[in-house]
């Protein structure tokens, strides 16, 4: 793992379902509940993208969300990174090919991680939004290359 | 008297000065330039980036979404329609049209109560 040098602040996170069975969303509050605690971290949900640095996003995406889940990830600030939870995110699971599904979520908007798995445990989701903070630190290192 | 006394107005109340009313513009101008410059200059203007979040749907135009003050009594003029088409027709917004009512119902006020007599 990388050394977190460039981003100093701390990592907020908003969590976007697309349809999910909720599996992956109770795997995500139990990431920030006291066995884990994500927060000690830094690592906090927060309600609304335009304050997020990370979009979580679980479920096979159904077609009436997919221009919905595209307004959320242009409303975060750059630098940004989203983060896929599941299988059905990742690859659209047991609904892949579906007449009303959007297709995996890499299909609607610009994915950085995947973290499968039905449900995948916290300590995947954790070493998932980590390695987001990897990107986020590069995005931001190339951000300030620009502003130079 | 100084030339800056000379243009300072005084009241019971106070004071009133141009010169320190510009020191203090000024001031504060150079207070807001310093917050402005120290945000977030990445973000990208006429994007979905700079409106407000509705859980992901489309920002509506706020004449749409607004809940007007007529509205508040929706229920009671549709309940008496009856009535108040008649009185909207009457409501032109000319005061002539109002005094021409008031005089004319005051003269069959008069007229009720002292008009037999």
């Amino acid at each position: 793992m990388g050394k977190l040098t460039n981003f100093k602040r701390s990592l907020w996170v908003f969590h976007a379902s697309g349809g999910s069975c909720n599996a992956c969303d109770i795997e995500i509050i139990a990431a920030l509940t006291p066995r884990y605690d994500a927060e000690r971290f830094g690592i906090k949900l927060v309600g609304s993208p335009r304050h997020a640095d990370v979009l979580l996003v679980t479920g096979a995406i159904p077609r009436d969300f997919a221009d919905k889940l595209r307004r959320i990830y242009e409303q975060m600030p750059d630098p940004k990174a989203v983060v896929v939870i599941g299988n059905c995110g990742t690859t659209g699971g047991v609904f892949y090919d579906s007449y009303n599904i959007a297709g995996p979520i890499d299909e609607v908007i610009p994915v950085d991680v995947y973290v499968p798995g039905c449900p995948p445990r916290p300590e995947a989701i954790i070493d998932g939004v980590v390695k987001a903070w990897l990107k986020i630190e590069k995005l931001e290192k190339e951000l300030e290359g620009k502003k130079e | 008297m100084t030339w800056i006394e000379s243009l300072t107005l005084n009241s019971p109340s106070g004071f009133w000065n141009p010169i320190v009313w510009l020191a203090f513009l000024v001031v504060f101008a150079v207070i807001g330039y310093l917050i402005y410059s120290r945000g977030n200059r990445s973000y990208k203007p006429n994007t979905d980036q700079v409106k407000p979040f509705l859980s992901g749907n489309e920002v509506e135009d706020v004449e749409e979404i607004r809940v007007r003050a007529g509205d508040i009594y929706w229920g009671f003029i549709e309940a008496l329609k009856g009535y108040y088409s008649v009185l909207m027709r009457m409501h032109t917004g000319d005061v002539r049209d109002y005094i021409l009512w008031y005089l004319g119902l005051g003269a069959v006020i008069l007229f009720v109560l002292v008009g037999g007599v």
